[in-house]
C-alpha cells in the first residue's frame, strides 16, 4: 500500500560530469514494516517539550534490485539549536550493537525524522548517515504525524544527492522515492487486532483480544453484508433499473458460478467426519488430563 | 502533568533540611489520600488487569516471527498504575542456547543493563515488569518459564507478569496474547521446593492452578490510532451509494479475510505433539511409580526391623536381661526422599493446552465447512 502520492521525481538521474556515484545500487523503493512505524510514533510522543522533531536510525535489509526494507527503528539523542545540530554517535553505536546481537541480519539503512521540513541540518545528518551506510546510500524517512494543521499524516522516503557547483555536505537535494507499508500474515492479524474497534479520532482506543469464534463471526458477517450488496445490485440490473456493467457481470459469474457439488459430496463428508473426530479426541484428552491431575490429589488411605 | 504533581507531593514528604548542629528527627508527612492511588511505593494495590501498548504488540509479533524455532523471549517494560499494569515497551533478548554457560548468563545481564540505560536516555520507561514468550500451539508450560517467573517474583513489584504469544494462532488470523502470573499456592510450594504428593494435596495444586490468567487489553494511543485511521479508511465516492458498480475501495489496509481459510495445516503437527506429550507423561508416571515402590520397600524393611527389635526386647525383658537399645532406624535404612511431581504436573498442563488448541481449530473448521456447503445451495 503506497503511503503517499506517487511522484515523478524518481526518474531524476544525476549524470552530471564530475558526479561520483557511490558503488552499489541507488535505492529504488522502500517498504516499511509496521513495527518501525509504531516505534517512530512512540518516540515522537515521548520527546522532550523542547524538541520540535526527533530523529533516529532505521534498521533493515537491502535486496539486490535496489529495494530497501525497513524492519525496525530506534531513537537517537540529538539536539538542534539555531546555530548547530548535534547527534549522539556513541549512543547510536551502542544501540546498533545491541540490536545486532538479537538480529544479525539487520543493518543500518538510513534515518528518520518526524516533521517534513528538510533543511540544512537534514543534509548534514544525511551526510553522517551516508558515512555509516557506505558504500550504499542512506534512506531518509520523513514521517508526518499529522498533528500540525494543514499537514496530512503520511510517510515520505528520500535519497540524498549532491547539488550545486561544488559538492559540499550541506548542499543536497532530497529525491523522493516510492514508499509503501508491507506486512506478513502474522503482523496482519496483529494490525487487525489494533484496528478492530472503531477509533474515535483524538482518543486512545482499547481492544480486547477475541477468541477464534468471535473473529470468524465478524468476518462471516462482513461477507454476508457484501453478498447482500451484490444481490441488491444484481436485482436492480435484472429489473432494468440500472444498466449492468459487463465486466462486473462476468466477474460475478466467475466467482459465484461454478458449482462444486460433485467435489463436495465425495470429500466433504469424510472431512466432516475427520473434523468431528478431532474435536471429540481433543475433548477426551482434556478430560483425561483433568481426571489424572485430580487423582494425584486423592490421598491413598 | 501527573509528573509535576507527583514530584511536588514527594518533595513535600521529604524531611526539611536542618542547619542546626544537632539535627532533629526528620518529619515525614503522609502521602495525601488523593495521591495514594498514584504513588504506590509499597506495591500495595494488586494488579487486576494488564494493558499492552500497540507498539509492544507489533514488536512481540515481529520477534516471534523471526526467531529460530519457538525460542523468542524478551523483557517487558512499563509501570503499574492503580491496579492496571501498563506495558509500554519491550525488547527482545538474544537467544542463548546453552544456559549452563556462565559467560552467556553474564552477557545477557550486560545486554539487559545497557539496553535499559539507553532507553532511559530517550525518556522511555525503564522498569522491568515481566517477560514475554513466544510459543506454538499452546506449549508454554515448561520448567524454564516457571523458573524465570519465580526468580522475577522476588525482584519485581507484584511479581512478574508473563505474556504468552501464540505464533501459530497468529498466523491463522487471530493475534493471541495472554497474560499470566504465578498463583500464591504454587509460590508457597515452590519456595519449599517440595512437590511431593502430600504437599500437592495441601496446596490443592493441579496444572490449572499453577498460573492464573490476568485480563488483558490492548491500547492504541491517539496518535497511532489516528495514523492507522488515515491509512485504513476506505474512501467511498458518493456515487457509489446508488450504483455499487462504481464503488472502489482504496484503503491502504484493506480488510482481510484470512480467517476464512480452512486452515488444517497445523492439525497433524498438533496431534503429533499431543501424542509426544502423552508418551512423556507415561514415562514420567512410570518413574514416579518406580520410586514410590522403592520407598515403600525401604519403609517396609525399616518397619520390620523395628518390629523385630521390639519382640527381641520383649523376650529379653521376660528372660530378665537388659534390653537392647533401639537403634536409630534412619541410619541403617536409607529411605529415599519423596519424588517431585512438578514435571508430571507441567506435562499434564501441556497436554491440556494442546488439546485446547486442537478443539479451537476443530470448532472453527466445522463452522467454515458448513458455510462452504451453504454456497452450493444444499
Amino acid at each position: 500500500m503506497p503511503l503517499g502520492p506517487p511522484s515523478s521525481a524518481i526518474y531524476l538521474q544525476n549524470v552530471a560530469p564530475g558526479f561520483t556515484s557511490t558503488p552499489g545500487r541507488t535505492p529504488t523503493s522502500v517498504t516499511v514494516h509496521p513495527v518501525a512505524l509504531f516505534s517512530i510514533l512512540d518516540h515522537y510522543l515521548r520527546r522532550n517539550d523542547a524538541q520540535d522533531r526527533v530523529i533516529g536510525t532505521l534498521l533493515g535489509t537491502r535486496s539486490e534490485n535496489g529495494e530497501v526494507e525497513v524492519r525496525s527503528a530506534f531513537a537517537v539523542l540529538h539536539s538542534e539549536t539555531a546555530e548547530q545540530v548535534a547527534v549522539d554517535m556513541e549512543y547510536h553505536r551502542t544501540m546498533y550493537e545491541l540490536h545486532h546481537k538479537v538480529n544479525p541480519k539487520e543493518v543500518i539503512v538510513g534515518w528518520y525524522s518526524t516533521g517534513s521540513n528538510l533543511n540544512t541540518y537534514s543534509a548534514l545528518i544525511q551526510n553522517f548517515y551516508s558515512q555509516e551506510t557506505a558504500p550504499h546510500q542512506a534512506i531518509h524517512l520523513a514521517v508526518n504525524t499529522g498533528i500540525e494543521k494543514g499537514q496530512q499524516a503520511g510517510v515520505k522516503a528520500f535519497v540524498g544527492s549532491p547539488v550545486g557547483v561544488n559538492p559540499k555536505p550541506e548542499n543536497c537535494v532530497f529525491v523522493p522515492i516510492p514508499c509503501e507499508l508491507r506486512f506478513s500474515d502474522a503482523e496482519r492479524s496483529g494490525l487487525d487486532l489494533l484496528t478492530s474497534s472503531p477509533a474515535t479520532p483524538g482518543s486512545a482506543t482499547f481492544t480486547n483480544p477475541a477468541s477464534d469464534l468471535e473473529l470468524l463471526e465478524r468476518s462471516l458477517q462482513q461477507v454476508s453484508d457484501m453478498l447482500d450488496r451484490v444481490l441488491a445490485y444484481v436485482q436492480s440490473v435484472l429489473s432494468g433499473e440500472v444498466k449492468g456493467d459487463a465486466a462486473v457481470g462476468r466477474y460475478l459469474m466467475d466467482a459465484l458460478g461454478p458449482s462444486t457439488e460433485d467435489l463436495e459430496r465425495g470429500e466433504f463428508n469424510s472431512h466432516l467426519q475427520d473434523t468431528l473426530m478431532v474435536s471429540y479426541l481433543a475433548n477426551l484428552v482434556r478430560s483425561q488430563a483433568e481426571v489424572s491431575s485430580r487423582l494425584a490429589l486423592v490421598k491413598a488411605s | 502533568m501527573a509528573a509535576t504533581s507527583m514530584a511536588a507531593a514527594l518533595a513535600a514528604s521529604l524531611p526539611a533540611p536542618q542547619a542546626a548542629p544537632t539535627p532533629s528527627a526528620p518529619t515525614y508527612e503522609a502521602i495525601p489520600a488523593s495521591m495514594a492511588k498514584v504513588i504506590d511505593i509499597e506495591a500495595e494495590i494488586p494488579i487486576t488487569s494488564v494493558q499492552l501498548d500497540a507498539m509492544v504488540v507489533s514488536k512481540i509479533i515481529k520477534h516471534a516471527k523471526e526467531a529460530p524455532g519457538s525460542s523468542a523471549h524478551g523483557l517487558l517494560l512499563g509501570l503499574d498504575l492503580d491496579g492496571t499494569l501498563e506495558v509500554s515497551n519491550s525488547f527482545p533478548l538474544p537467544h542463548h542456547s546453552n544456559d549452563e554457560d556462565d559467560k552467556s548468563v553474564k552477557s545477557v545481564a550486560r545486554y539487559q543493563g545497557s539496553m535499559l540505560r539507553s532507553l532511559k536516555e530517550v525518556q522511555a520507561d525503564d522498569s522491568v515488569v515481566g517477560f514475554y514468550q513466544g510459543m506454538t500451539l499452546g506449549s508454554f508450560f515448561n520448567q524454564t518459564l516457571v523458573d524465570t517467573q519465580a526468580i522475577h517474583q522476588e525482584k519485581l513489584r507484584h511479581g512478574g507478569i508473563v505474556i504468552v504469544h501464540d505464533i501459530s494462532q497468529t498466523a491463522r488470523g487471530n493475534a493471541s496474547f495472554r497474560a499470566f502470573r504465578l498463583t500464591r499456592a504454587f509460590l508457597d510450594a515452590y519456595k519449599k521446593s517440595n512437590f511431593s504428593t502430600t504437599s500437592l494435596i495441601d496446596h490443592r495444586l493441579t496444572f490449572s492452578t499453577i498460573l492464573e490468567e490476568v485480563p488483558l487489553k490492548i491500547r492504541t494511543n491517539a496518535l497511532v490510532s489516528s495514523f492507522l485511521g488515515t491509512l485504513s479508511e476506505a474512501s467511498v465516492p458518493p456515487a457509489a451509494q446508488t450504483n455499487p458498480a462504481l464503488a472502489t475501495s482504496s484503503a491502504a489496509i484493506p480488510p482481510s479475510f484470512a480467517g476464512l481459510n480452512l486452515g488444517t495445516a497445523n492439525t497433524p503437527r498438533n496431534l503429533e505433539l499431543v501424542v509426544e506429550a502423552l508418551d512423556n507423561y507415561k514415562t514420567e508416571e512410570g518413574n514416579l511409580a518406580y520410586l514410590q515402590r522403592q520407598i515403600a520397600r525401604e519403609k517396609a524393611k525399616a518397619d520390620a526391623y523395628v518390629q523385630k527389635r521390639k519382640e527381641e526386647n520383649a523376650s529379653r525383658v521376660a528372660a530378665g536381661l537388659a534390653p537392647l537399645p533401639e537403634e536409630d532406624v534412619s541410619r541403617l535404612f536409607k529411605i529415599p526422599p519423596e519424588p517431585s511431581r512438578l514435571e508430571s504436573l507441567l506435562l499434564l498442563g501441556r497436554i491440556d493446552a494442546y488439546g485446547k488448541s486442537l478443539e479451537e481449530t476443530a470448532s472453527t473448521g466445522l463452522v467454515k465447512m458448513y458455510a462452504a456447503k451453504g454456497n452450493t445451495g444444499n
